[in-house]
């Protein structure tokens, strides 16, 4: 069955997941919670791929990073994937590790062609050592950094043309760096070529009372202007399997799948999926 | 690669003291991006010792494990790892002084966490049992298995808070704990990671290199080697004698 709406896979929802009839379901999972040796979790996680397609979402390859991606990190993501046989990898346009230490955020760099350079070998390198291609995720964003030689469209577009990597849309992200930043959220949907989204990311937000700024904090219901920037996106693009991220405050189950069913029901109505 | 490098050194320096920084646009964006990292460490700590979290309270372990996470930032990506000094870092927080077995409870929960991620491996079948040991090879341990003496009753506390308890019931169990040192030992026989108290003569065994050598080390501590044998197997201490530990790997 194609994949249409997911959701991010919690080991407190492990039953009902493993239990889900709905078509088109399929399930996320942060990968560096299962880059382990073994244990009951990547178990389940096992146990659940032989069920539903699963999207392997990294948090910890720092691509952007000026130091390329940990050889080890590597090594534990490509025996992940060999088990797993994941539908999709994916990770962010952005670094994360400075001098040993890791830092557990997205953090932004000027968009310079050095840094497209070394995001691209760092593409490579991975896609390389996992033996597949990638998605790419734009991150959420916080201020206007100086210094940039073009447009995270643009700098995105770029990538992909260079490695083959794909695009991951995290229409969340966009509604938050536009809102942050004062760019048109509509205008950054529209430059996205079709061609390389291979998936879809919506997710809840908060403000934050002391900056006054969007965090892209993915604890709570996607919000309207974000479903109406999804349509958008999929009218001109087509369908693409779409996830429902929620990392914080998780309700249950079905209140999570009617979140999943609209976007399953949109993506149905748009018409065929390309997974 | 100078620019780039520059900008991160740069940035990364900002993030450990986002107040010092003038432009209030960049100040702001420095002080989200480090608190959603403190939280998912945080998170994380949260995850990985829920028992000396519910010892001391949520305010305090908060504290107690944002400090931690100033001090000892995550190394790499796998939050699900983090904490491996926190016991230490919990054994001396001035706060928990008049609860000095809290860094023992988080040094039992630091092996449940090493124990839950550990490599799986086929158990010591006791059906192959029949067929007899070779009491001089060396004993292989399942990979998941660990061993702690701490000065505390650590383990009783850890198994107290363990399964859907009241807060009644969880508080009968603390009553009826006896305050002593306690020799444990982790295992994972199945899907769940097991923490037993053992006695002398069982601590004793599990010195032991081969199976002759922990019977002796057993009697000699006044045990009675098959009824131990029989215990650690039926806690899936061991793993099948024709796979090695080393073929695992390090532990992850």
């Amino acid at each position: 069955m194609t994949m249409t709406a997911g959701l991010g896979f919690r080991l407190e929802h492990l039953e009902d997941a493993l239990t889900a009839h709905e078509p088109g379901l399929w399930f996320e999972v942060h990968a560096e919670n299962y880059m382990v040796a073994g244990g009951p979790r990547l178990r389940a996680l096992l146990a659940l791929a032989e069920r539903c397609p699963i999207s392997l979402h990294g948090v910890g390859l720092s691509l952007a990073s000026v130091t390329p991606p940990e050889p080890e990190h590597l090594r534990r993501l490509r025996a992940l994937v060999d088990r797993i046989g994941p539908a999709a990898v994916s990770d962010h346009l952005a670094w994360q590790t400075w001098e040993g230490a890791h830092h557990s955020d997205f953090l932004p760099f000027p968009r310079t062609r050095q840094a497209l350079a070394i995001t691209c070998d760092h593409v490579a390198r991975v896609q390389e050592a996992l033996g597949r291609a990638i998605m790419v995720e734009n991150p959420s964003l916080y201020v206007d950094l100086p210094g940039h030689d073009m447009d995270e469209a643009s700098f995105l577009t770029e990538l992909a043309a260079r490695t083959g990597c794909g695009l991951l849309v995290d229409v969340n992200n966009i509604h938050v760096s536009a809102a942050n930043l004062g760019f048109s959220a509509e205008a950054r949907i529209d430059a996205i070529p079709a061609e390389i989204v291979g998936e879809i990311h919506l997710a809840g937000h908060r403000a934050d009372p002391a900056s006054g700024l969007l965090i892209d904090s993915h604890d709570a219901p996607v919000g309207d202007p974000v479903w109406r920037l999804y349509q958008r996106l999929i009218a001109r693009i087509g369908a693409r399997p779409t996830l429902i991220e929620r990392d914080d405050a998780i309700p249950p189950f079905a209140e999570l799948m009617r979140e999943r069913d609209r976007a399953h029901r949109l993506l149905v109505a748009r018409g065929t999926v390309d997974a | 690669m100078p620019e780039a490098a520059d900008f991160q050194r740069a940035f990364a320096a900002m993030l450990a003291d986002p107040g010092g920084v003038a432009d209030t646009a960049l100040r702001r964006a420095l002080t989200i991006h480090r608190n959603t990292a403190t939280k998912a460490a945080r998170d994380a700590l949260f995850a990985n010792f829920p028992v000396a979290a519910a010892l001391v309270g949520q305010d305090a372990f908060a504290a107690c494990a944002s400090a931690y996470v100033a001090a000892s930032p995550p190394c790499e990506a796998r939050l699900c790892l983090y904490g491996d000094r926190f016991a230490a870092f919990v054994q001396g927080w001035d706060a928990f002084a008049s609860a000095p077995y809290l860094g023992a409870v988080a040094a039992v929960e630091r092996l449940v966490i090493e124990a839950l991620f550990a490599a799986d491996a086929p158990p010591l079948d006791p059906g192959a049992l029949a067929q007899g040991l070779d009491p001089e090879a060396a004993l292989c341990w399942h990979p998941a298995t660990r061993t702690l003496a701490t000065p505390f009753p650590a383990g009783s506390l850890w198994l107290a808070h363990q399964g859907d308890q009241g807060a009644d019931e969880l508080a009968d169990a603390l009553d009826s704990l006896v305050w002593q040192a306690e020799s444990l030992l982790i295992t994972r026989p199945a899907d769940a990671v097991e923490v037993r108290v053992i006695d002398a003569p069982t601590r004793a065994f599990l010195a032991g290199t081969t199976l002759a050598d922990a019977a002796m080390r057993a009697a000699d501590a006044g045990g009675d080697v098959a009824p131990i044998f029989a215990a650690l197997l039926g806690a899936g201490a061991f793993c099948a004698q024709h796979i090695s530990q080393d073929i695992q790997g390090d532990r992850p």
